[in-house]
């Protein structure tokens, strides 16, 4: 079994490491002529990868996938809170300015 | 049997239970609370003065942050091996790993404050605008949990040494907290170097 596991973590961490490089190709894409410019698209895809890489990180890593429903449901509400709440204040944030 | 099927007869026949101590998960969610608390704060800010904080942010290297990032969650991979070799009996193996993640985490500080130092050598300092402001207290609150991950760390080896001294519950709450300081870096790396 230990390989079973082992692998299962190898191809989260490399899922990881897969999704870490992408934000230099969404943040290449979102460039005009090398200076940097205020994307909305970016700025959300950037937190929701960032979540999608926690949620990861507490299941795969963190073996939130073998723990009690609870502690799972927990840690679940607690990225989609995140990820809400960070996108929300952005959001609020360029509608004020 | 197949492996999927022994492995889902497996976890079927294990008991679901927390890992480590709950009090730690109960930190890691407050921490992760109060970290988004801030990283509000730093949202909200970037918004009102858009233009001055794209200017600031310009002056970071994406990929010194991705390399961070890249070194932080392959400690998060080793610490979580440590753990498995530890449930398993491989001790040796576990303290190995213990100090794989030791040296990874003191990779990732070398890197951090070689940007730090390369930062205020061209006059980016904590005083020198809003964004920096943000980036060297943020850096610098994550770092100071690093720091704290080390003794934690080290806890964590002397248990794996001292056969009198082993217990998994120990193991599985320093581990956990080492992760902490892997998503809290995944989040500050996404909102300082790569949100607009």
């Amino acid at each position: 079994m230990k390989g079973v596991f082992d692998k299962r973590r190898l191809i989260a961490w490399l899922l990881l490491v897969a999704i870490t490089l992408l934000y230099p190709l969404i943040d290449h894409a979102a460039d005009k002529n090398g200076t940097l410019t205020a994307s909305t698209f970016l700025t959300v895809a950037a937190i929701c990868l960032a979540c999608v890489k926690l949620r990861v990180i507490f299941r795969e890593f963190m073996e939130v996938r073998s723990a009690p429903a609870l502690l799972c449901r927990i840690t679940d509400l607690w990225v989609v809170l995140i990820a809400s709440v960070l996108i929300a204040t952005y959001l609020a944030g360029r509608a004020v300015a | 049997m197949t492996t999927t099927e022994m492995r889902l007869a497996t976890e079927a026949a294990e008991p679901r239970r927390v890992p480590g101590q709950p009090d730690m998960w109960v930190f890691v969610l407050v921490e992760a609370l109060i970290f988004t608390s801030y990283f509000c704060v730093y949202l909200f800010s970037r918004t009102q003065h858009e233009q001055a904080f794209l200017q600031s942010q310009s002056h970071l290297i994406l990929w010194l942050g991705v390399l961070d990032t890249i070194v932080l969650l392959t400690s998060s991979w080793s610490v979580a091996r440590c753990v498995q070799h530890s449930r398993a009996g491989r001790y040796r193996e576990a303290k190995h790993a213990a100090l794989l993640t030791t040296g990874l985490g003191l990779l990732f500080l070398v890197q951090k404050i070689f940007e730090w130092t390369a930062l205020i050598h061209r006059g980016h300092t904590f005083t020198s605008s809003e964004f920096f402001q943000h980036f060297f207290f943020l850096t610098g609150m994550h770092c100071l949990h690093l720091l704290i991950g080390f003794f934690v760390l080290g806890l964590l080896y002397l248990q794996l040494a001292d056969p009198r001294k082993r217990s998994q519950e120990t193991v599985e709450t320093c581990a956990t907290y080492w992760h902490t300081v892997d998503f809290l870096w995944v989040l500050i790396f996404a909102l300082l170097y790569v949100v607009r």
